[in-house]
């Protein structure tokens, strides 16, 4: 079972923009307009068709992030079954996705592996997401070393994803979520407001509201801040609440890493 | 070019209304147009206030719903020549208030000439709250010293910087000024509220007032005359810096250190 986000449709914005065939003037008359739209899509990979087991592992991981999983749509990936699904199975795995709060809109893989399925189930066929539609830069920026060297994460194999900065304030209520890459918070981060990644998550600033690293099961992720004063910490799911801030930790910067499937905390420098 | 400047809190009872109240005055007082708006449509209270109750005869509703023409509906303060209020309904319901008719009002008050437009937020985050700092260009969020007050004066600073006209146009968001109310050096002192700079490092704002608690309060309320008005309160000096303040000059703080006891006080108590 692996969680990962990946993007649907053209990942080139600029030339996704604009209207197919029709131009501006006459689009104003037609009452339906096609464009080229780009979403980001969750990528949900299965290893087994059996439900009970799905929604078991599911109901964990969508209790981690409840808000970012409802009614989220996800492209369905089979190519980790051992054996090809059938017709009912991939029903079953969708209806289970359904109850876990998560909508399946299409299919990954090539035509002639999920044609049949795609017919069958009134699924479109998204195009595999491991294919890389972006060219690969020829010279890479040079980087200073992250203090995790994460492995690639699912959907960027080769591309690099740089980082969301986020130099506001995160103000109580509100959330800032770094989809499938890095979150930089220059600026602090309130009691009450939500901060999260699907990698590692930095927070230049004091952290008095919620951080959660590696939303998408990223275990490697890692969360720094300046000032650490967190109501929780969460790391791929695994979570810590702070009812009391440990007097040692208070106040100071502090990074949080899972060592297994412990979330462990420490004072930086 | 009219300034419109929202005082808000999200909490209730902290002192919007007062802070409005004795803004509008300060500003008046150095000569400029203002106009101060009350958005708490059916709990009116800055009329009460500001000492004008009796001669509301048509409120900010009727202007929008065009009953009648603003300048009907705009009451000039006894005192002072520069100042109108435009009250709140009494017996509407915040339903009342349509966007589009708080912006032609905020529309024609500039076409009138006003320096300034204060808005008087309602309590809390729903429509009264959110059309009151939507056409903003600066936001005084009024804070006390303790906890849940600057909580929610973080909710409001966050959607301030995303749910307002000039964070959707993204020229450069509502300017934010944090004001505290109720500020007792002696409670900082002893421990038992959240200093000044507490509520600096949590919002991460600057200070632009700092109002002693001052029985004086109360009692400018009661009397319907803006407490800035009182030529004998710390808590009017406070206001008259902060209006300085959000003039852009550089005053010094007061009133923020205990007195020094004397002798004799220290002597029999307090």
């Amino acid at each position: 079972m692996n969680v990962g986000p990946t993007r649907g449709g053209q990942p080139d914005a600029s030339k996704a923009r604009g209207l197919v065939g029709a131009p501006t003037t006459e689009a104003e008359s037609s009452v339906v307009d096609i464009r080229y739209g780009q979403v980001g899509l969750v990528h949900v990979r299965v290893r087994t068709t059996d439900p009970g087991k799905l929604l078991d592992d599911l109901t964990g991981r969508v209790a981690a992030a409840p808000h970012f999983f409802r009614r989220t749509a996800v492209c369905l990936e089979l190519s980790s079954l051992e054996t090809p699904a059938t017709v009912p199975e991939v029903q079953s795995v969708v209806d289970a996705l359904r109850r876990a709060g998560m909508l399946a809109v299409g299919l990954a893989g090539e035509p002639d592996a999920v044609g049949g399925l795609s017919m069958a189930l009134n699924l479109p066929i998204l195009s595999s997401y491991r294919t890389p539609t972006r060219p690969v830069p020829v010279v890479q920026p040079v980087e200073a070393p992250t203090p995790t060297p994460a492995p690639a994460s699912a959907s960027s194999p080769e591309g690099h994803v740089p980082a969301q900065i986020h130099q506001q304030p995160v103000r109580s209520g509100q959330r800032v979520y770094g989809r499938n890459r890095d979150l930089i918070v220059t600026s602090a981060v309130g009691a009450g407001a939500e901060v999260m990644a699907d990698g590692c998550l930095h927070v230049y600033g004091s952290l008095r509201g919620r951080a959660m690293a590696g939303a998408h099961g990223e275990t490697s992720a890692r969360i720094f801040c300046q000032e650490f004063y967190a109501e929780l910490i969460s790391i791929a799911g695994i979570f810590r609440v702070f009812e009391t801030i440990p007097s040692e930790l208070a106040g100071k910067p502090v990074q949080a890493w899972l060592n297994g499937e412990d979330l462990r905390l420490a004072r930086i420098g | 070019m009219a300034e419109t400047i929202v005082v808000t809190s999200g909490k209730g009872g902290v002192g919007k209304t007062t802070t409005s109240a004795s803004i509008a005055v300060g500003l008046a007082q150095r000569g400029k147009r203002v106009a101060v708006i009350d958005f708490d449509i059916g709990l009116r209270n800055l009329d009460l206030i500001m000492g004008c109750e009796r001669r509301v005869v048509y409120d900010f509703v009727n202007v929008i719903q065009g009953d009648c023409h603003l300048k009907q509906a705009l009451i000039k303060d006894k005192r002072i020549e520069t100042l109108f209020v435009l009250a709140a309904s009494q017996t509407r319901d915040k339903d009342a208030l349509t966007s589009d008719g708080v912006k032609r009002v905020l529309g024609e008050l500039a076409a009138e000439g006003f320096d300034y437009i204060i808005c008087d937020s309602p309590a809390g985050i729903e429509k009264g709250a959110h059309l009151a700092m939507y056409f903003a260009d600066r936001a005084v969020v009024v804070v006390n010293p303790e906890v849940s007050s600057v909580r929610d004066s973080d909710r409001i600073l966050g959607l301030l910087a995303s749910r307002t006209q000039r964070a959707e146009q993204g020229n450069g968001g509502v300017k934010e000024h944090l004001l505290l109310t109720r500020y007792s050096p002696r409670r900082v002192a002893s421990g038992e509220m959240m200093s000044i700079d507490d509520v600096k490092d949590i919002l991460g704002l600057d200070v632009v007032g700092v109002v002693p608690e001052s029985p004086d309060v109360l009692q400018a309320s009661n009397a319907g005359v803006p407490v800035i008005l009182n030529d004998n309160s710390d808590a009017a000096r406070a206001y008259e810096d902060a209006v300085a303040r959000l003039l852009g000059e550089d005053v010094p703080f007061r009133f923020i250190e205990e007195p020094k006891k004397g002798f004799l006080a220290r002597l029999f108590g307090r």
